[in-house]
């Protein structure tokens, strides 16, 4: 264990430069955290997932402070924990998992409930199960990309996802958003992956509509 | 027979080319003859398209930064 430890110190300081930690795993880094209480490996992991936690947390509360109390809880809660990190889930896995939880907790402890309402009977075509007259009449997917990227869209875009149901909006954010795998999502969500598959259907076909809504609206 | 419905509710495995051979043709013999499936599959994609740039949307500004470095550096003991 002495070895182990002078081992890892001294290439510390051996391939100390501006890249030495940049190029570490995620793991690396925490293992350099935890093992010999390596400052810059932790700030390191700050600035990797700021952003992902930060966004992630407005995601599920929908309110920036709120967000932001989270956001602290959630990197006080690894300077805590960081040493039980098993390497069981990818550590981006785990964190996600503790900004879920923290946010949950947060938002009980601020009675903050939302009504969880299903979106499982969302669905654009009619009892027949054709789309007749639904769809084309909103087509607007060959509107140039300066309007369909612009920042109002996105706007809009962001705004219909707030609107989604939570499980629905956590599901969103962390596949189509954040660009994650159905079985990270499941993992962190810790639901199966038709659960993931069946609300991210979901959620896309509500925000398809309300797409086609701004852009036909916008069209007048 | 291949509806709209099939089309809908067969979009995500489209997508992701996860279909079976036999889905993958029903659903584009059905799309080339349907309007309204076209329509649908290509806002879909222009959808996720759309989507995909929320991922860059920078959320942390200096201030929370600087809020959260103060807050560890006050609660963190040093080991
Ligand atoms: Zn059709």
């Amino acid at each position: 264990m002495e070895t182990g430890f002078l081992k890892k110190l001294i290439n510390i300081i051996v391939t100390k430069d501006n890249e030495y930690i940049s190029d570490k795993s995620d793991e690396e880094l925490v293992n350099l955290y935890t093992e010999i209480g390596d400052e810059n490996a932790f700030d390191e992991i700050v600035r990797r997932y700021a952003n992902k936690i930060y966004g992630f947390a407005l995601r599920i509360t929908r309110n920036s402070s709120d967000a932001e109390e989270v956001f602290q809880e959630v990197f006080l809660t690894l300077t805590k924990k960081l040493d039980t990190f098993r390497g069981e889930s990818k550590f981006s896995s785990w964190l996600y998992r503790i900004t879920v939880n923290a946010s949950y907790m947060y938002l009980r402890s601020q009675k903050k409930h939302e009504s969880n309402i299903s979106l499982e009977n969302y669905y654009p075509y009619d009892e027949k199960g054709t789309l007749m007259g639904r769809v084309m009449a909103k087509d607007w997917s060959s509107r140039p990309d300066i309007i369909i990227f612009s920042n109002e869209a996105l706007k809009i875009i962001d705004k219909s996802i707030n609107e989604l149901p939570e499980s629905y909006r956590t599901v969103f954010h962390l596949r189509d958003v954040e660009g994650l795998l159905n079985e990270e999502v499941a993992d962190i969500l810790e639901i199966s992956i038709p659960a993931v598959k069946s609300r991210l259907h979901r959620a896309r076909l509500f925000l398809r509509d309300r797409l086609s809504d701004y852009f036909h609206e916008w069209r007048r | 027979m291949f509806m709209c419905k099939d089309v809908v509710e067969n979009i995500m495995g489209y997508i992701d080319c996860e279909l079976d051979l036999q889905t993958l043709k029903e659903l584009e013999k059905h799309t080339g003859d349907c309007p309204e499936c076209m329509a649908f599959v290509n806002t879909y994609k222009r959808m996720l398209e759309i989507t995909g740039k929320l991922k860059d949307k920078p959320f942390v500004t200096p201030e929370i930064r600087n809020r959260l470095r103060i807050l560890l550096k006050s609660k963190v003991k040093p080991a």
